[in-house]
């Protein structure tokens, strides 16, 4: 489905990003990937997924909060002369935590991470889709932006606004032919939620009709479907995928 | 081609307009230099000489000739 396409997503090393470079690469698409930083086992499973999907997989790497690195990752980006088909703004960090328990400076870091720094690469990635006119960017967001609760005041409401900004991304860059859209993951099956408090994942799971976790594989395929041209005339909307709440 | 022949092709090609227009072009002077032809610029710039502009560049390329003095700092000379 995306053969000789060219795809960026970030945050790649672990979780859902590491599911979604899979399922990309089997797809056929050449991709980017981006992690923080360099380790062996990145680099052996980035050349392990390249191998059997007979796909180029180029590594990259930058702090999402560093602004310098970010701008010399795009520059190499756009000196390949490669196109950017997709970008899946991927990374993030998990920050739960009551109101009057949560610093200012928590809340800062989550945003900087979560809405700062994805806008940031939209913006310069856009301008690398402008110039060919189409592209396709999805931000991965959660239902914690939608079904704002208790313990939300910092990842919850930067999801929001992260969702909020793909509804104006949608409207901006509609006319160079880029479609934005979000998924909302409910909880899913990954390193993150292993972090979260029991008694609160459980309840999370046993509110879900379908009463699971979700799967990181359940989340990629929903990228795919909004990557590519079966969703051709969908943009700013945010896709709930949370086995029904 | 001369820089300033690649520079005057940029805004023929994202303004759909003559050569002779570009003298004196202002942002929003013309119909298709709004802020969507704003980033078909950019892109066409960017693309052309091979830079990446900062957005408060972007924000203060406001005129053909304001456009070229930007360019200066990205070792655009014309």
């Amino acid at each position: 489905m995306f053969k000789n396409k060219n795809i960026m997503i970030t945050g790649t090393n672990r979780g859902i990003g590491r599911t979604m470079l899979e399922a990309f690469a089997r797809e056929g698409a050449n991709i980017w990937a981006h992690a923080r930083k360099e380790t062996s086992e990145f680099t052996e499973n980035l050349k392990h997924v390249s191998e059997i999907n007979a796909v180029e997989i180029m590594p990259i790497f930058f702090d999402m909060t560093n602004s310098l690195e970010m701008k010399q990752a795009v520059k190499e980006i756009s000196d390949s002369k490669k196109t950017i088909d997709v970008l899946v703004n991927n990374a993030g960090i998990a920050h739960g935590g009551l109101f009057q328990m949560t610093s200012l400076e928590k809340m800062r870091d989550v945003f900087d991470v979560n809405y700062f720094s994805v806008l940031e690469l939209t913006q310069l990635i856009s301008r690398l889709m402008v110039r060919q006119k189409k592209g396709s960017i999805i931000n991965i967001a959660s239902i914690s932006g939608l079904d704002l609760k208790a313990g939300n005041c910092a990842y919850g409401t930067s999801k929001a606004a992260l969702i909020a900004a793909t509804k104006v991304l949608s409207y901006e860059l509609a006319p160079q032919g880029i479609r934005v859209n979000a998924i909302a993951p409910g909880l899913t099956d990954t390193n993150m939620t292993v972090l979260m408090e029991k008694k609160a994942g459980d309840a999370m799971v046993r509110e879900t009709a379908l009463n699971r976790l979700g799967l990181p594989e359940e989340i990629a395929q929903t990228a795919i479907f909004l990557a590519s041209d079966k969703a051709s005339f969908i943009t700013g909307q945010t896709l709930r995928v949370d086995g029904g709440m | 081609m001369t820089n300033i022949e690649k520079y005057i092709q940029s805004f023929t090609a994202a303004f759909d307009i003559e050569a002779e227009q570009c003298e004196g072009l202002e942002y929003q002077g013309i119909e298709t230099w709004d802020s969507v032809g704003h980033m078909g610029l950019i892109a066409e710039l960017e693309d052309v000489f091979d830079i990446m502009m900062d957005t408060d560049d972007i924000i203060d390329f406001s005129s053909f000739e304001k456009g070229k003095e930007i360019l200066g700092k990205y070792d655009v000379e014309f």
